[in-house]
């Protein structure tokens, strides 16, 4: 996917070293990776082989056994333990099941950190939420309670949630989980969207080998709790690891075509 | 392939050992049950901007208990006369609105409605934050820098302490005036609805429905924190959202039991 890009203002992101391990089975052992400011990066992987672990980690919400989360030049347990008013950037996740709230509207989900830190009036988070509800193309759905919109739209309404925080890095987790053909070809867009027109450093885990070629300027293969490969779109179809191999035969993708 | 088998076995920890884990379990929850407690206060100074979510938790937790615990209350007060009279036809009737109305202010009332509001109110919301937790919200809101223990258990908290004495005094009302009717209409009671009351004020005190408030705030607090505090520590699916909800009714009932009898013992010492 060529991309014209307006703005680079995303934050760079290193792990390193970095294992986890839950009741005595290690998921993690030992990620390696460097994520340049700007980029996307696709986290390729079997199911349960710890890439949304890996995602929790990057954004806090767990702590790694071992190794060293750096985001931003600043090691992660330190930027969460910051006051919100003080962190240097943001960091925002999209999570597989959307995870809106289902007591609130979708202009309440959306605009719920602008309103909970009380920095604009209410006009202007009315207006913030209505610009990126635009972004993602659910404007009118306003007031409208997630169990009345479809998978597809939950997943977009979660992204513009992210978007509402104008953050510096996006992490996605399974981004088009039971999405079909279609809504994924979507969703892939609108994260393609989103790396050309806001410059954030987005990371999103997938299964799904033809949206991370269609859509990512690198791709990390997932193994056995390490980054296997680092490959570049064009680099992946030459690949002569093993699970590479395998997921690009199970996505008749072996002789280098395909899209979303 | 036997002795493998023997060997995978879990070792049986004993009677001792599970009695150490039970105490060490019951110590964690308790611990837990605590820490939040704190948190969620501290986070009152800052909960200015969320009156809209404490009105709802407060419609929840006490207007809709309303019709319930009027059934409640105006049932067990008709009982208590009702079994009292008959005791009490050999010696004397006259006591029939004290013991309705120290019963009903001391004991019956706080305890009946916390009861009430743990089992329909705080089920609610140990399943809710239960979902919330298995289903990434509460993360959501990390992510976002948005407190949870501010945004969800502080409104509930507050609600639910404001609203159980509330519910207490019109517990106590509901059960006298039940007390009353049975007084009233019951041709093996001699004593008069007017002698009744006149009775019930001599020996009810303005300390006693002092008392009752005081455990209808504290019940208030346990029947909010405890659950809110099984809902946030639920691991796994809809199972681990059941034997949450269903530990969280479990452990309020134990602790306001348990801070019942300290209430009371520390009320006795205090006059």
């Amino acid at each position: 996917m060529t991309a014209t890009r307006h703005v680079e203002r995303g934050v760079r992101v290193e792990l390193s070293g970095v294992r986890k391990r839950y009741d005595g089975h290690e998921v993690l052992r030992g990620v390696d990776l460097v994520v340049e400011p700007g980029s996307l990066v696709a986290i390729l992987g079997q199911s349960g082989t710890g890439k949304s672990v890996a995602l929790r980690q990057i954004v806090g919400l767990e702590r790694p056994d071992a190794g060293r989360i750096v985001v931003g030049g600043v090691p992660i347990e330190r930027y969460v333990a910051m006051p919100p008013g003080e962190k240097p950037f943001r960091i925002a996740m999209v999570f597989q099941n959307a995870a809106l709230l289902a007591s609130l509207t979708v202009a309440e989900n959306v605009g719920l950190r602008l309103r909970e830190h009380g920095t604009l009036p209410p006009r202007e988070i009315r207006e913030a939420t209505r610009r990126v509800l635009e972004q993602v193309e659910l404007a009118g759905t306003e007031d409208k309670y997630p169990t009345e919109l479809s998978g597809g739209m939950r997943k977009r309404v979660a992204i513009a949630r992210a978007l509402a925080v104008d953050p510096e890095l996006i992490l996605y987790d399974e981004p088009t989980a039971d999405l079909d053909p279609i809504l994924t070809e979507q969703i892939g867009s609108l994260i393609a969207r989103i790396r050309d027109t806001r410059g954030a450093t987005q990371m999103f885990v997938t299964h799904n080998v033809p949206l991370a070629r269609a859509v990512a300027d690198r791709i990390a293969v997932l193994d056995q709790g390490r980054i296997a490969e680092y490959l570049t779109p064009e680099e992946l179809p030459a690949s002569r690891y093993p699970l590479t191999q395998e997921f690009l035969r199970a996505a008749g993708l072996e002789h280098g075509s395909g899209g979303v | 392939m036997a002795s493998e088998a023997v060997g995978a076995r879990p070792r049986d920890p004993g009677i001792l050992g599970r009695l150490g884990g039970g105490i060490l379990d019951t110590l964690q929850i308790l611990g837990e049950v605590a820490t939040l407690l704190v948190a969620a206060v501290r986070a009152v100074p800052r909960s200015r901007p969320d009156r809209q979510r404490l009105v709802a938790q407060l419609v929840r937790i006490g207007t809709d208990t309303l019709p319930i615990g009027a059934l409640l209350s105006l049932f067990v007060g008709m009982v208590l006369v009702v079994q009292s009279a008959d005791q009490l036809r050999e010696v004397s009737q006259e006591v029939l609105g004290p013991i309705v109305g120290l019963a009903m202010t001391k004991e019956l009332g706080p305890v009946m409605m916390a009861f009430l509001l743990a089992g329909r109110a705080g089920s609610a919301m140990a399943a809710e934050l239960g979902s919330m937790t298995i289903y990434d919200e509460v993360n959501a809101l990390r992510t976002l820098d948005v407190d949870p223990v501010r945004f969800l258990v502080t409104p509930r908290l507050i609600a639910s302490a404001l609203a159980l004495p509330m519910l207490v005094l019109y517990s106590d009302f509901i059960g006298v005036v039940g007390g009353a009717a049975i007084v009233g209409i019951d041709p093996g009671i001699t004593l008069s609805v007017r002698g009744y009351f006149e009775r019930m004020l001599e020996w009810v005190d303005f300390s006693d429905i002092v008392v009752g408030l005081v455990k209808g705030f504290v019940f208030g607090v346990i029947a909010s924190i405890v659950p809110c505090a099984f809902g946030l520590r639920t691991r796994g699916g809809a199972e681990g959202v059941a034997s949450s909800t269903t530990s969280a009714v479990v452990w309020s009932f134990i602790l306001i039991l348990v801070f019942d009898f300290l209430i009371v013992r520390l009320s006795f010492t205090l006059t």
